[in-house]
C-alpha cells in the first residue's frame, strides 16, 4: 500500500515547514489536499514544502501544489517554497514545465 | 498477473489503491528491459497518469475493470489499458494543450501533457465495450543508460 506520511511544524510568524514522506499520486493527493488547505489560510505567509521524503509525484500530486502556488501569488509577501527534490521527482517538474514557476531550493534529496 | 517471455498483463479494478500494483509492474518491467531509473520512473509516470484518466474520465470515480498488459521488443515498449466503461471521444483529450508556464496556472489537463511528454506514441480505440488505450516508447540504446 501506497502511503504519504504529512509531518506540520509551525516556525513561528506564519512559517510553516511541511515535511512529506511517500508518493503523492492520485491515492494519496487527496488527503495532502485536506492537510495542506487549513495551511493555506491568511494566517500564514510561508509554507515550505520538503520533498526529501518523497520517491514519486504525479499529476494529482503536482496539482495539489499548484494550490499552494495559487495561494502565494494571491498576496503580497506570501511564499510557497518546496525542497529537497529528488533527481526523479526534479525530472516530473521538469517535464510538466513547472521548475520554472515553482520556487525551488536548490539540493538535491539527502 | 501473468508473465510470458516479452509480456506482463494483470487484471485490476479502477481503485485509486491499485495504482501501485501498475506502478510495480512497470517497475519490473523497467528491469527486465533494462530502462534507467529515470527512464523507468516516466513510464511509471505514464502508465499512471493513463490509470488516473481512466478512473476520472471514464469510470467518472466509479469503480470498474482495468486491464493491463506490457510487452516489450528490442526498439519497443508498450502498455496497453483496457477499460469496460462507455467509449469515450479520445480526440478531445488527446488534443490537450501543453501547460504554458508564463500564462495562467491549471492543474487540469497536466496528466495527459505528461503522457505525451514521456511516450512516443498514445493511440485510443473505442470498443463496443469499453476503451483501448496503447502507450508506446521506442528504445534506442542510450536510452538503457541514461534517458
Amino acid at each position: 500500500m501506497m502511503k504519504l506520511e504529512v509531518s506540520q511544524i509551525e516556525q513561528g510568524e506564519g512559517a510553516v515547514r511541511v515535511k512529506l514522506d511517500g508518493v503523492v499520486n492520485i491515492q494519496t493527493a487527496v488527503g495532502l489536499r485536506r492537510q495542506l488547505k487549513p495551511m493555506l489560510s491568511k494566517k500564514n505567509s510561508n509554507i515550505h514544502i520538503d520533498l526529501s521524503g518523497v520517491g514519486f509525484i504525479d499529476s494529482a500530486g503536482l496539482a495539489t501544489l499548484v494550490e499552494g502556488l495559487q495561494w502565494s501569488r494571491a498576496a503580497e509577501g506570501r511564499r510557497f517554497v518546496l525542497s529537497g527534490l529528488s533527481d526523479n521527482v526534479r525530472d516530473i517538474f521538469e517535464l510538466a514545465k513547472l521548475d520554472a514557476v515553482f520556487e525551488i531550493e536548490q539540493g538535491n534529496a539527502a | 498477473m501473468s508473465d510470458s517471455a516479452n509480456q506482463l498483463s494483470c487484471n485490476l479494478n479502477s481503485s485509486c489503491d491499485c495504482v501501485h500494483v501498475l506502478s510495480s509492474m512497470v517497475e519490473v518491467v523497467g528491469h527486465r528491459v533494462g530502462l534507467s531509473d529515470k527512464l523507468t520512473n516516466r513510464m511509471v509516470l505514464a502508465v499512471d497518469e493513463m490509470f488516473a484518466n481512466i478512473a476520472q474520465h471514464s469510470y467518472h470515480g466509479h469503480e470498474g475493470k482495468v486491464d493491463m498488459s506490457a510487452c516489450w521488443r528490442d526498439d519497443e515498449l508498450s502498455f496497453e489499458l483496457r477499460d469496460y466503461a462507455e467509449p469515450l471521444m479520445a480526440d478531445e483529450m488527446l488534443a490537450w494543450p501543453v501547460p504554458d508556464a508564463a500564462g495562467e496556472l491549471k492543474p487540469g489537463g497536466l496528466g495527459m501533457h505528461l503522457m505525451r511528454a514521456v511516450m512516443d506514441k498514445i493511440e485510443h480505440e473505442a470498443l463496443a465495450d469499453g476503451n483501448r488505450w496503447r502507450l508506446t516508447k521506442y528504445l534506442h540504446g542510450e536510452q538503457h543508460d541514461e534517458a
